[in-house]
C-alpha cells in the first residue's frame, strides 16, 4: 500500500483563495445570471422528502408548495441542489487533494464531543430558519447580494457580524 | 455574444443543472482552499485570531463586483439581467442575526458545512441534519410570519439606486472599504496572537515589498477608480437593437391564450408581470386580477426588470404592437400580447361559449375557471348570437380558493 | 364474466410508456455487477496460485456477495413480473431467439459457477466457518487438489459471467419500439459499466480494511467485530493499487462506448437522433451528465488517478460513486428509453 503520509497541507492564503471564489462568482453571474448559494437546496431536499412522506401535507403547505414547483418536473432538478452536489464533491476534491480527509469531531480543548455535536446541531437549526427569514444565507446574501450592491445583502451582512460578535464571549469554551 | 448566457437563451434548463454542478465544484473547492471546512478556523473570526472569514468573503465580492462592472461597462454583460434577491429590510436584519448567532454556536453556515462534511467532520454533517430539523420545523411555522416575512419591501434595489450615488462610486467605496477592513484585520490578528504575519500572505507587514498579494489589492483599487471614471454600467439608453432580429421577430410575437393566463394566475405564478395599456378609466371598470396600470404614454424599461416575462393587454391591436416593439427595443426578453386583448379575456375566460359539442368535463373546468374570476360560462347556442354585456367589476377578492394557495404577495425563491 | 375492452382504453392495446419501475433498473445493476464479479473473481483464480491472500478478496468474498447480490436481482426482477406464478414455465423450455430464455438458463447456471469459486478458498479466507462446517474444507480441498477443476471452474465465471454482463444490455436492445435501445453497444456497455462496478465494491471492501490508521476511522468498531466473529485473516491491501488500476480501465471502456452509443443514435434516423436528444439536452440531460458521467465516471476516474500516483490517499469515495454511478445509468437509460419512442404523435 502506498503510504501517503498524513500531513495535512496549509490552507491557502485567505486573499488568493477568496480571489478564486470571486473567479467562480463572477463565472456564475455571467454564464447564469445569478449567484451562488447553499441554503435553498436544503429546503428543496426537506420539501421533496415531506412530499414523498407525506404528498398532501406538502402540498397544502404553502411554504413547501413553493418549493415543490407545477409538479411536472422532479423538484429536486434545482439549480442550488445540483449546485450543492457540486460543492460536496470540490469539497471532497480539494480536502483529498491537501491531505485533509479526516473522519473527527471538530472542537476546541475544553468541550467534549456530545455537548459540540449538540451545539452544532443547534446552530444548523438556527441558521436553516435565519436563512429562510433573510432570504438566504452566507452564500446567496452576503456573497452574492454584496458583489451585487443589493441593498437587503448588506443589511443581512451587518446583521450576521453584528449577531456573531455580540454572542462570541459566551461560546469561547467551544472553540478555544 | 450576449452575457448573461443562460438568460439570453443560449441553453435550456437541463443545461443549466449541470452547470450548476460545474460551478458548485469550483465554490466547494475554494471553500476548503480557504480552510472554511473547518469549523475552528470559521469560528475565530469572531475571536480577532484568524479573520480569514473576513478577507475571503470581502475579496470574493469586490474580485466578483469589480468584474461584473467591467465587463457589463464594455456591455458584455447586461447588468439588469442578474437576479437580485428583493430587499426585506427588518427579516434580513433580523434573519442575519439569526444566522450570526448560529455561527458562532454550530461553526458553520450552510456552504462551508457542506465542504466540512465533504471532508470527513461529523460536526459538519450533524450541522446538516441540525439544518434539515429546523427546515422541518419551520415548514410548519412559517404560516403565521408570513406578514412579517414580507415586511418593510424595498423590492430589487441596488445601493446605488437607494443612495442616488453613481454606480461606480459605490463600487470604489465597497473596494476603500475593502482594503481597510483587511489591514484592520491583521492589525487585529496581530494583537490577539502576538505573532507577525508572513511578510508573503499579508497586505500591511513590514518589509514594504510589492508582493503579489499587494499587487492584487493595487488592481482592485485601479479597478473601483476605473469604475468611478467610467460611469453607469447598464445598458440603459445606450442598448443596441438589432433592427433587423426585431423586425423578423415582429411576426412572432407570443400571443398567450387567455384560458393560459387564467391558468397562471389560478396556479399563483409570480414569475410575470401582468400589464393593462388601457386608460386608468378602462383599467377603474374593470381589470384582470393583478394587473398594472401602465398606459402605453408612460411605458417605460422600469416597467420590471429585464428578465421578467411581461403580459400585455389592451384592446388595441397597434398599441399592444406598439408596446411589445418599445419592450423589445429595451431588451425584454419574453413579452407576451394577450391574444384578444381584454375582449378574448371576456369571450374566453369571463363568458365562455360552450356548445352542444363541448364535453361535460371541459364544461365543469370552464365554469370553474370563470366563476374564480367572477363570471359564468354561457351554455346553448341560443345565447351565442348575442352574448350579453358582463358586468365588469374588479374582483376584489377571489371567490374561489386557488388549489395552491399561494396567490398571496409576491413571492420569490430566495437565491440561497 | 370477462368484458373485454377491445377500444384503446385497453392498456395493451394502446401501450403505456412508463411500465418498468425501480425493479428493473435494480436488477440490471445486480445482474451487471454479479456479471463483473465472476468475470474478475474467474480470472484471479485462473492467473493466481492457489493460497496468495489477494485471493480471497477477489475470489471468495466477491462470489460470495455475487450470490446475495444475484439473489435479490432475481427477486426484483420477480417483483416485476406480471405473472409470478408461471414464473417456472421459463424453465420448461429454450428458445433461442429470445434473451429472456437466455437470461433465465444463464441465471440458473451462475448459482453453481459463483458457489464453487467461492468455496475453493473459503476455509482460509473466514476459518470460522470451516471449523464450524468441517464439509467446507473438505470441498475446498476437493477442487484445489484438481487443477482441471480449477481451470474449467475459472473459466465458466469468467465466460458465464461476460455472458451475463452482456445480456443484461441486450435485454434491453432488442426492444425494437424504444428507439434509444436500439444499439449493439449497449450488451458491452453494460458489460464494463457492471465490471467497473465489480472493481469497485472489491476496491472498497480492501480500503475499509486496511491497516488501521490508514482505513476511515469509523471501519474501526466495525471491522474489529466481524474480524473476532470470523477469525479471518486480514485481506492483502496489495490487490487495492491493481482494482483502482483496473476500475480505471473499466470506466474509461465504459465513457468511450457511452461516447459512441450517443454518437450512434445522434448519426442515425430521425427517431434515434431524438431518443438520444432526451440524454444530451432533453430532459434526462441534467441526471444523465452530473450523476452518470459527472459524479459516476469523471470523478472517480480522476480520484483513482490521484491515488495511484500516490498523491491522495486510498477512500470509499470512488467505490461508492461508481457503484452510484452504475445504478443510476441503468435508472436513466431504463426511464430515458421508457420515454423515447418512434412516433411523437403517440405522445
Amino acid at each position: 500500500m502506498d503510504s501517503v503520509q498524513d500531513n495535512p497541507q496549509p490552507y491557502w492564503n485567505p486573499y488568493w483563495a477568496g480571489f478564486g471564489l470571486g473567479l467562480v462568482l463572477l463565472s456564475a453571474f455571467v454564464i447564469m445570471g445569478r449567484g451562488l448559494g447553499a441554503s435553498g437546496a436544503f429546503t428543496t431536499a426537506t420539501a421533496a422528502a415531506v412530499h414523498a412522506v407525506a404528498p398532501a401535507h406538502a402540498e397544502s403547505n404553502s411554504f413547501y408548495a413553493e418549493y415543490l414547483g407545477d409538479g411536472t418536473r422532479s423538484p429536486l432538478k434545482d439549480w442550488l441542489v445540483f449546485e450543492v452536489l457540486g460543492v460536496f464533491a470540490g469539497g471532497f476534491l480539494s480536502a483529498a487533494l491537501g491531505h485533509r480527509l479526516r473522519f473527527f469531531i471538530e472542537k476546541g480543548p475544553q468541550i467534549a464531543s456530545g455537548p459540540r455535536l449538540a451545539l452544532a446541531f443547534t446552530g444548523g437549526a438556527m441558521m436553516a430558519v435565519g436563512a429562510k427569514i433573510a432570504l438566504g444565507c452566507t452564500s446567496g446574501q452576503a456573497l452574492t447580494g454584496g458583489a451585487l450592491l443589493n441593498v437587503g445583502s448588506w443589511a443581512f451582512m451587518l446583521g450576521v457580524f453584528g449577531g456573531a460578535y455580540a454572542v462570541a464571549y459566551f461560546f469561547r469554551k467551544q472553540w478555544r | 455574444m450576449y452575457a448573461p448566457f443562460y438568460k439570453y437563451g443560449m441553453f435550456g434548463d437541463e443545461v443549466s443543472l449541470i452547470v450548476a454542478f460545474v460551478i458548485g465544484i469550483g465554490f466547494g473547492f475554494f471553500l476548503e482552499r480557504a480552510g472554511f471546512g473547518s469549523a475552528r478556523k470559521l469560528a475565530a473570526q469572531f475571536y480577532f485570531t484568524d479573520m480569514a472569514v473576513l478577507k475571503v468573503m470581502f475579496t470574493a465580492i469586490i474580485t466578483a463586483m469589480t468584474g461584473l462592472y467591467l465587463l457589463a461597462r464594455v456591455g458584455f454583460v447586461d447588468l439588469s439581467m442578474v437576479y437580485l434577491v428583493p430587499t426585506f429590510v427588518v427579516p434580513q436584519i433580523v434573519g442575519g442575526l439569526l444566522l450570526g448567532v448560529g455561527f458562532v454556536i454550530g461553526g458553520y453556515c450552510p456552504g462551508t458545512s457542506c465542504v466540512s462534511a465533504a471532508s470527513g467532520r461529523v460536526d459538519g454533517m450533524v450541522y446538516i441534519a441540525g439544518m434539515f430539523a429546523g427546515l422541518l420545523v419551520f415548514g410548519e411555522i412559517s404560516r403565521p410570519l408570513e406578514g412579517f416575512l414580507y415586511s418593510t419591501p424595498l423590492g430589487q434595489v441596488t445601493l446605488p439606486a437607494f443612495f442616488h450615488l453613481p454606480y461606480g462610486v459605490l463600487v470604489l467605496a465597497v473596494v476603500l472599504m475593502a482594503l481597510v477592513a483587511f489591514a484592520v484585520a491583521e492589525w487585529a490578528e496581530k494583537k490577539t496572537t502576538g505573532t507577525a504575519p508572513d511578510a508573503e500572505g499579508s497586505l500591511t507587514a513590514m518589509p514594504w515589498r510589492l508582493t503579489p498579494v499587494r499587487r492584487l489589492a493595487g488592481a482592485f483599487a485601479v479597478a473601483g477608480v476605473l469604475a468611478v471614471v467610467l460611469g453607469n454600467p447598464y445598458r440603459g439608453n445606450t442598448v443596441e437593437v438589432d433592427t433587423r432580429d426585431l423586425a423578423l421577430g415582429a411576426a412572432r410575437a407570443q400571443p398567450l391564450a387567455p384560458a393560459k393566463l387564467a391558468d397562471w394566475i389560478i396556479q399563483g405564478r409570480n414569475d410575470f408581470t401582468l400589464v393593462d395599456l388601457r386608460t386608468p378609466a378602462s383599467y377603474g371598470t374593470y381589470h384582470i386580477p393583478g394587473a398594472q396600470n401602465v398606459p402605453l404614454a408612460s411605458l417605460t424599461a422600469d416597467v420590471a426588470p429585464r428578465n421578467q416575462t411581461l403580459v400585455l393587454c389592451t384592446d388595441d391591436g397597434a398599441e399592444a404592437a406598439q408596446a411589445w416593439f418599445l419592450l423589445k427595443a429595451e431588451g425584454f426578453r419574453s413579452v407576451y400580447l394577450l391574444a384578444g386583448g381584454l375582449n378574448g379575456w371576456r369571450d374566453q375566460v369571463l363568458y365562455p361559449k360552450a356548445g352542444p359539442e363541448t364535453s361535460a368535463n371541459d364544461v365543469a373546468r370552464l365554469s370553474q375557471v370563470a366563476q374564480y374570476f367572477g363570471g359564468t360560462p354561457q351554455t346553448g347556442v341560443a345565447s351565442a348570437a348575442a352574448p350579453p354585456m358582463p358586468v365588469l367589476a374588479p374582483p376584489v377578492a377571489p371567490p374561489i380558493a386557488p388549489a395552491g394557495g399561494t396567490a398571496g404577495p409576491k413571492k420569490k425563491k430566495e437565491g440561497c | 364474466m370477462t368484458e373485454l375492452t377491445y377500444t384503446r382504453h385497453n392498456p395493451l392495446i394502446d401501450p403505456i410508456f412508463h411500465v418498468w419501475e425501480w425493479q428493473i433498473p435494480v436488477y440490471l445493476f445486480l445482474g451487471g455487477l454479479v456479471g463483473g464479479l465472476m468475470i474478475i473473481a474467474g480470472i484471479r483464480l485462473l492467473v493466481l496460485r492457489p493460497n496468495r491472500r489477494e485471493a480471497l478478496v477477489c475470489c471468495t468474498l466477491g462470489p460470495l456477495i455475487g450470490l446475495a447480490a444475484l439473489s435479490l436481482g432475481m427477486f426484483s426482477l420477480f417483483l416485476d413480473l406480471g405473472h409470478k406464478l408461471h414464473v417456472w414455465r421459463l424453465y420448461t423450455t429454450f428458445q433461442v431467439t429470445s434473451p429472456m430464455s437466455w437470461g433465465s438458463w444463464i441465471l440458473l447456471l451462475v448459482y453453481p459457477a459463483l458457489a464453487a469459486n467461492a468455496l475453493a478458498h473459503l476455509p482460509e479466507a473466514i476459518p470460522a466457518l470451516a471449523s464450524r462446517f468441517p464439509a467446507l474444507v473438505k470441498i475446498s480441498d476437493f477442487i484445489l487438489a484438481r487443477p482441471r477443476l480449477v481451470l474449467f471452474a475459472g473459466l465458466t465465471n469468467t465466460a458465464l459471467g461476460a455472458a451475463l454482463g452482456i445480456y443484461t444490455g441486450i435485454l434491453l436492445s432488442t426492444l425494437g419500439g424504444r428507439p434509444l435501445w436500439n444499439s449493439a453497444v449497449l450488451g458491452p456497455l453494460f458489460l464494463f459499466s457492471g465490471l467497473s462496478t465489480a472493481a469497485a465494491l472489491l476496491h472498497g471492501i480492501l480500503v475499509l480494511t486496511m491497516p488501521s490508521g490508514e482505513r476511515p476511522a469509523f471501519a474501526d468498531f466495525l471491522l474489529s467485530a466481524l474480524a473476532r466473529m470470523t477469525q479471518a485473516r486480514p485481506l492483502d491491501p496489495a490487490a487495492a493499487p491493481i482494482l483502482a488500476s483496473a476500475d480505471n480501465s473499466f470506466l474509461t471502456v465504459e465513457v468511450s462506448l457511452l461516447g459512441l452509443f450517443l454518437l450512434g443514435h445522434v448519426t442515425s434516423t430521425a427517431v434515434h437522433h431524438r431518443a438520444a436528444g432526451l440524454l444530451l439536452t432533453g430532459p434526462y440531460a441534467a441526471p444523465f451528465w452530473v450523476l452518470v458521467v459527472g459524479l459516476g465516471i469523471a470523478m472517480p476516474l480522476l480520484l483513482q488517478t490521484l491515488e495511484l500516483a500516490h498523491r491522495i490517499r486510498h477512500t470509499l469515495a470512488p467505490s461508492l460513486l461508481v457503484m452510484f454511478g452504475g445504478f443510476a445509468l441503468r435508472v436513466i437509460l431504463v426511464s430515458a428509453g421508457q420515454a423515447s419512442r418512434w412516433f411523437e404523435a403517440l405522445n
